[in-house]
This record gives C-alpha cells, structure tokens and sequence, in this order.
C-alpha cells in the first residue's frame, strides 16, 4: 500500500521532470540562439593533449613512481613476490598490529591466497563480503581493522587505486575499516589517469558498476588551521602490495 | 545585510582572521604553483580545459539532455529545479516520503546556495555536515570563508570549544583529538543517517555518471550507507565522457591543494546493484539552474559556466587574502563570486558593489586553470550597474565632469591652472589632509598630495636637459632622495599626530589607528 503510493509519487515527479526537462532544453537553445541539438556534436577536444596519450613508462618505472606518490600522500608501499608473500605480508600485520576483525572482497585472487586460514590462526575474525547472502554488510566493514581487496587497476601518475563495486566487493570494504590493504599484480598498474579512463568510456553505461574509487592515500584534512590529519573518516592507513 | 565596506572592514580588524587567511592561501598558491611546474606544459592542460568546458556548454542542451537519459537508464531518479526554492522543495517532498529524520551531508557548494540546512531543520530533519571544516562551521552557525577550506576563519581553541560542547567534555585544542572525536561522532551519524546528500563535481554525459572529488571520504560514506541518496548538480557540471574527466583531473587537485589527485576520486553510476552489499537503494539527482541559464549566449558572462569550483582564484587574489571569504557576503567568495553571486542574480539592483572591490590585476585569470577572464567581468558588472542606472550618483556625476573636462586639452589646463589657486585653502606643508567630497574616502587612510606648482608637461623641456646630462645625474638622484626621506620623515610625524588626535574625537566604535594608515600619496602632475 505504502509502496504503491510511493511508486504513483515517483512517477508523477519523473512526468513533472520530464517537461521540466523539455523547457530547460529549450531554454537552453534559445539562450544559445539555435536550434535544438538533438545529435551527438564533433567533440574535437575530447580527452588529454596528445603528447600526454603518448607518454607510457617501462614496468620499473611504473613501480618507482607508484611507490613514489602513494608514500608522498601518506600511503605505503611494499614490492612483494608473489601472492604466498603478500599473505605472510597481511598475516605479520594483523599480529603486528593487533587485528581482531577483517573484511576482504570475495575475489578470486584474494581466495587463492588462502588469507583466512592464516588470519584465524594470529586471532582474527575475517568476513568474505557477498551480497548474495545476508548480512549486515556495512556493519561487518564498521567493525573491521583491516579491509582486504584486490585493486581493479592501478595508476602510477597519481598512486592511486583503483576499485570497482560489485556483488562480492562491497564499497565499504575499502572505506570503514581502520586499514586498508591492496593486492596489485603488477601487470594491472598503468602509467596514466587515462588509460583506466578511457576503459569506462569503452565499456559504455550498461557495463559500468554502480561506484569507481580511484584511492591515492589515506583519508586526510587540513581543515583544522592547517594542520594535516589521517584517517578522518576512511582508513588512516593504506597499504599497496606491488605482487608480481 | 551589512555594506562591503563594513564587511572587509570587520574583517580587516580580525587579526587572527588575516593571518589565518594569508597563511593558507599562500600555502594553497604554493602547492599550485609547485604541481603545475611538476606536471609540466601547464598552458596546453588549461588550454585544453577551457576547450572541453566551452565545447560542453556550447552544446550544454545536448549533454545535459544525454546525461539526464542516461542517468535515468541507470536507474536514478532525475529531478530538474529552476530555482532554489525549487530544489529545496523536492529534497522535502522526497525526505518526507521516506519518513527521514536524519540526513548526513557532504560539502557541496550548490547546497550552500539553496540554505537546504535550514530548510531540512524547519522540517524537523537532522541535518549534518560531515567534511570535518564544514562541521566545524555548522556548529558555529556560519558561512564558509573558502570554497576549498571552509573554516579557515577559526582557530583551534575556537574550535576545541564548539567540539567541546558537542562532546559535553573538555576537548584539548589538539588537532588529533579534535579530529578523532568528529571522527567517532560521525561515524554514529552516518550509520544512523536516513539520506546522504551530496554535491557533484562533474557529471559524465555519455554514462550518466556523477564524479566526487575529496581528501576525508565523507563523501564515499554519504554515498555508500544511507538507503536514500540526493545529488545535487549546477546544470553546468557536465562533461562529455570519462576521458575528458582525465583532463579535469589533472586540472581541478592541482590547482586547489597542489595535489595530484584528491585522496578520493569516485564515479558513481546509478544506485546499488540489486546483490550489492552497500550503496543507496535508491538514487535522486536534483539538477539546478538558479540563474545559470542566463550566462548562456551572453558574450560577456558565458565562460563563468566553465568554471570548476577549485578556489585558485582566491588564492591569487590580493582582495580576498586581505579581507577573507564573509566580507563576500554571498556562498561564493573571492573574485569567482564576486562575478558568480551578481551574474546568477538578474536583479541588479540587489547587487552590492563587491565587483567594485578589485584592483583589476587580473591574478585570478592568470590562476584559473580553465582561464575565465574574471577581471574583465568584473568591469562588465560594474559597467552594467551604472548602465542601469544604479550606479552611486555622485560618482556618475564626478566621471561626467571627469569626461568634460580632459576632453579637450585647453580645458583640461585651465581646469588644473584653477586647481592651483584654489587648492592653497586646503594644502598644509604640500600635502591635502581634508576630508571633503570626493576626498572623503582617499584621505581616510592616505593622505592626498597636491597639485605640483609647476606641471610636468611644463617641466618636460627642462627635464629633457637633465636626463641627457648624465654627469650630473648622480647628484640630482642623490639631491632628490635627500628630500624625498626629509618630506617622508615630516609626513610620518605629523600623520601620527593628526591620528592620536583623531582618536580622542571618535567613538569606541571606530577602530583605526595607527596601524591602519596608508601612506600612499604619490605625487603627481598635470
């Protein structure tokens, strides 16, 4: 009942938006002096300088400006291996720093790393995120110390990860625990902001998850007269294991 | 509403406030200056931004339509707003459908225009600004002074003490403290919040997708753990695709922090997935023209639609590191609002005269990484103001006689020939200090020079001589620095003087002193 009257209200407001819609168009084209434009335009500008789209840096260098900027912005960096290292690498720092509660994406790469076992036995609890069970998700990230993913891509220009939402890697996951701890097969990190970019663009609207993060650090502010804080709201502390 | 003048006035007395605002605008400039030299041909990145912009809002009828279409195909809920009022209302009607008691923000500057806030709270809503600066100022009850750092105005034991209340203990005026409580406090918020409303940075026409950028991550909490999400966007927000975002990237972190990229770059295409774990169940993009609209083919104002909202410009302003964001008066403050607040305002005669508050040096442009000529608009505001007839009066007056006067070159010298003689009622030792007419205002803080008994262009012949004789240029240079440290010395003395005089004769009210004097006066000659 409610429901249905819910759904009547939403659909007078998408037809009151609708025609709202038309007139801002029209006024727009008006304002503009010309017709409407109904098709795509010539984008001659699309995208960065040309020079720019050339540029891209032998694997080394990648590494080296990866680790360069992410630990500029607070971040750190680990060159591991292979994914037996990045585990004993994750299981050190949960003793280390005390870890009780972990969440980690339910990703193929973070299964095989046989994470869990590991955890449990220095202590800690670790939830394998999946929607496609019930759960109070947002509130097993809440509780986290660690968060675990594999980063979707990385970026060396900017140091930042990326992570794309899906079913089994929750946004939360990279977000509410106190630590964050991203797996990167070196073949996934690129030079540029754009070659992740355009990939968006090539998949077009249908194939795109509901969130992108690019991540270039820990949560920070300055808001307090200047004064650099971490961890304000998301992880205080990131860390990127460079594997391969 | 308080005048211009008083506005900077009050602010020009805030000592803390100056410095504060000197500190991290020269700080911000720094960190600009540094990562354009790093990232290196600066000029073709911000040529190419301002082509991405133009070519967008020339064809704004085409991406905005694209963007609404596409964003709906994901399945968000797309609302268009003429106006702020109307915004509003639909963010009510959709919060009191979902029965919402709480609602958690991130900072969005079109928010700040609407005063949703307030109207969320007359509603009986919760509203909480969760960026940790705009928190700060909420619980103040103020204004951003900046776009960029919102609460750059306050101190930390200012701070300690609004948090302290918050708390109901005594907070120590430690940064990580005071963050670490807000941090906790916030974090109950969000999980509790019925509705995160966000702004927008850009808004991707061919995927329906809106981008966030920030440091904190409130944004991404805003976005992930209320069911119900409200996007608010300028119609002007848009881009054409996730490549042209890798140009605003590139332009946007550096030029407002220096940084390379902000901590957080989210994309956000529709609401949650229907397995996914987290995100909004639910999505509403509330889209706002609010004077926008009336930029578009208006030649003169058109190019402020490019604008991204980085805040250099007020870095780079001389006006704004002097007197801070309030003395603005509107949301937007430094030269980007004193352009933006009269321009989304048809009703010029509720424009006050903060476009007259510019040297016209034109650092804004030289900062704006989508170079919008923001120094030339100003005089266009101006220019319009008087064309509408609402210009001050006397200063219309003094610029007619201005015009008939240097018209014509005979009557430009009998005019000053006049002024020699009848300026010995005012001058004291070759210096005006009057505070009559015109020279009200100048002489406030200066004090005005007098008309030269000789004219330059009179003197031109002999000055020629002088000038070629180069032997005896040392001594003249010598001989006229002599007396210009005897005529400064003599000035000095007699300005404090008159002040300490002055002092004694103002009411507690009035706050120049000593400090405040200018000395200015240059001379000058017919």
């Amino acid at each position: 009942m409610m429901d249905n009257e819910y759904n009547a209200w939403l659909k007078k407001k998408e037809a009151e938006a609708r025609q709202k819609q038309e007139q801002f168009m029209n006024r727009i084209a008006g304002k503009l002096k010309r017709p409407r434009q109904q098709e795509a335009p010539a984008h001659p500008f699309r995208g960065a300088p040309t020079y720019w789209r050339e540029l891209e840096w032998g694997l080394e260098e990648r590494l080296a400006r990866f680790e360069d900027n992410l630990t500029a912005a607070g971040g750190h960096v680990a060159r591991l291996p292979d994914l037996k290292a990045a585990k004993e690498f994750i299981t050190v720092k949960a003793q280390e720093l005390g870890a009780r509660y972990i969440v980690r994406q339910d990703d193929r790469l973070l299964a095989e790393l046989g994470l869990d076992e590991a955890l449990a036995a220095v202590g800690a609890k670790v939830s394998v995120w999946n929607g496609h069970r019930d759960e109070a998700w947002i509130a097993r990230a809440a509780e986290a110390d660690f968060g675990i993913v594999a980063a979707d891509s990385a970026v060396a220009y900017t140091g930042s990860l990326v992570v794309q939402s899906a079913a089994e890697k929750g946004r939360s996951v990279s977000l509410l625990p106190t630590a964050l701890f991203a797996i990167v097969p070196v073949e996934r990190l690129k030079t540029r902001l754009g070659e992740v970019l355009e990939t968006f663009d090539a998949a077009g609207r249908e194939a795109l998850p509901a969130s992108i993060h690019f991540i270039s650090g820990p949560s920070r502010s300055a808001d307090i007269e200047n004064d650099l804080t971490i961890g304000v709201h998301g992880p205080g502390i990131v860390f990127a294991l460079l594997v391969g | 509403m308080r005048t211009v003048k008083e506005r900077a006035e009050l602010a020009l007395n805030n000592e803390f406030l100056r410095k504060a605002v000197r500190f991290t605008t020269e700080r911000l400039r720094d960190g600009k200056r540094k990562a354009s030299e790093d990232h290196g041909n600066w000029e073709e990145w911000r040529e190419r931004g301002r082509q991405i912009r133009l070519h967008t809002i020339a064809h704004l009828d085409y991406y905005l339509n694209r963007f609404a279409e596409q964003a709906r195909a994901n399945g968000a809920h797309v609302h268009f707003a003429e106006t702020g009022a109307e915004a509003v209302k639909i963010a009510l009607e959709i919060a009191a459908h979902k029965a919402a008691r709480s609602v958690v923000k991130s900072k969005s500057m079109v928010s700040e225009e609407l005063h949703i806030n307030r109207a969320l709270e007359e509603a009986g809503i919760e509203a909480v600004e969760t960026d940790l600066g705009e928190y700060i100022i909420q619980l103040a009850g103020e204004a951003p002074s900046h776009i960029i750092i919102p609460a750059i105005h306050k101190n930390r034991h200012q701070i300690a003490e609004l948090l302290s209340r918050e708390a109901g203990e005594e907070l120590p005026p430690e940064t990580s403290v005071l963050a670490g409580f807000v941090r906790r406090k916030l974090r109950e918020k969000f999980l509790s919040a019925d509705i995160g409303m966000t702004g927008c940075n850009f808004a991707i026409a061919e995927t329906g997708s809106i981008v966030l950028f920030e440091n904190e991550g409130n944004a991404r909490m805003v976005s992930t753990v209320p069911k119900t999400q409200i996007t608010f966007m300028g119609m002007e927000r848009i881009i054409p695709s996730w490549s042209d975002l890798e140009v605003m990237a590139t332009l946007l972190p550096r030029s407002a922090t220096g940084q390379k990229l902000t901590v957080y770059m989210s994309g956000i295409t529709g609401p949650r997935r229907t397995a996914d774990g987290d995100g909004p169940e639910e999505m509403h993009i509330i889209i706002l023209d609010n004077g926008r609209s009336e930029q578009l083919g208006d030649p003169e104002f058109q190019e402020l639609l490019n604008c991204i909202r980085c805040g250099a410009c007020l870095n780079a302003c001389p006006v704004y590191r002097h007197i801070g964001g309030h003395a603005y008066g509107g949301t937007y403050s430094g030269p980007i609002g004193a352009v933006l607040t009269p321009a989304l305002n048809k009703n010029v005669a509720e424009w006050d005269d903060i476009a007259s508050a510019s040297s016209l040096c034109g650092a804004c442009y030289e900062a704006c990484p989508v170079k919008i000529p923001l120094h030339d608009m100003l005089v266009y505001l101006r220019r319009r103001k008087v064309e509408q007839g609402y210009g001050n009066k006397l200063e219309t007056a003094g610029m007619k006689g201005f015009a008939a006067v240097t018209a014509s070159s005979k009557r430009f010298h009998r005019a000053l020939k006049a002024g020699r003689v009848v300026q010995r009622l005012v001058v004291r030792n070759g210096e005006i200090p009057a505070r009559i007419g015109p020279l009200k205002g100048w002489n406030k803080y200066r004090v005005a020079p007098s008309l030269a008994n000789q004219p330059f262009r009179e003197r031109w012949d002999t000055l020629q001589h002088e000038l070629r004789a180069s032997a005896a240029l040392t001594v003249t240079a010598q001989a006229a620095q002599e007396r210009m440290k005897a005529a400064l010395n003599r000035r000095a003395a007699k300005v404090e003087g008159r002040e300490a005089a002055d002092r004694t004769q103002r009411s507690a009210g009035d706050h120049a002193g000593p400090a405040f004097v200018r000395k200015e006066g240059q001379t000058y000659d017919g």
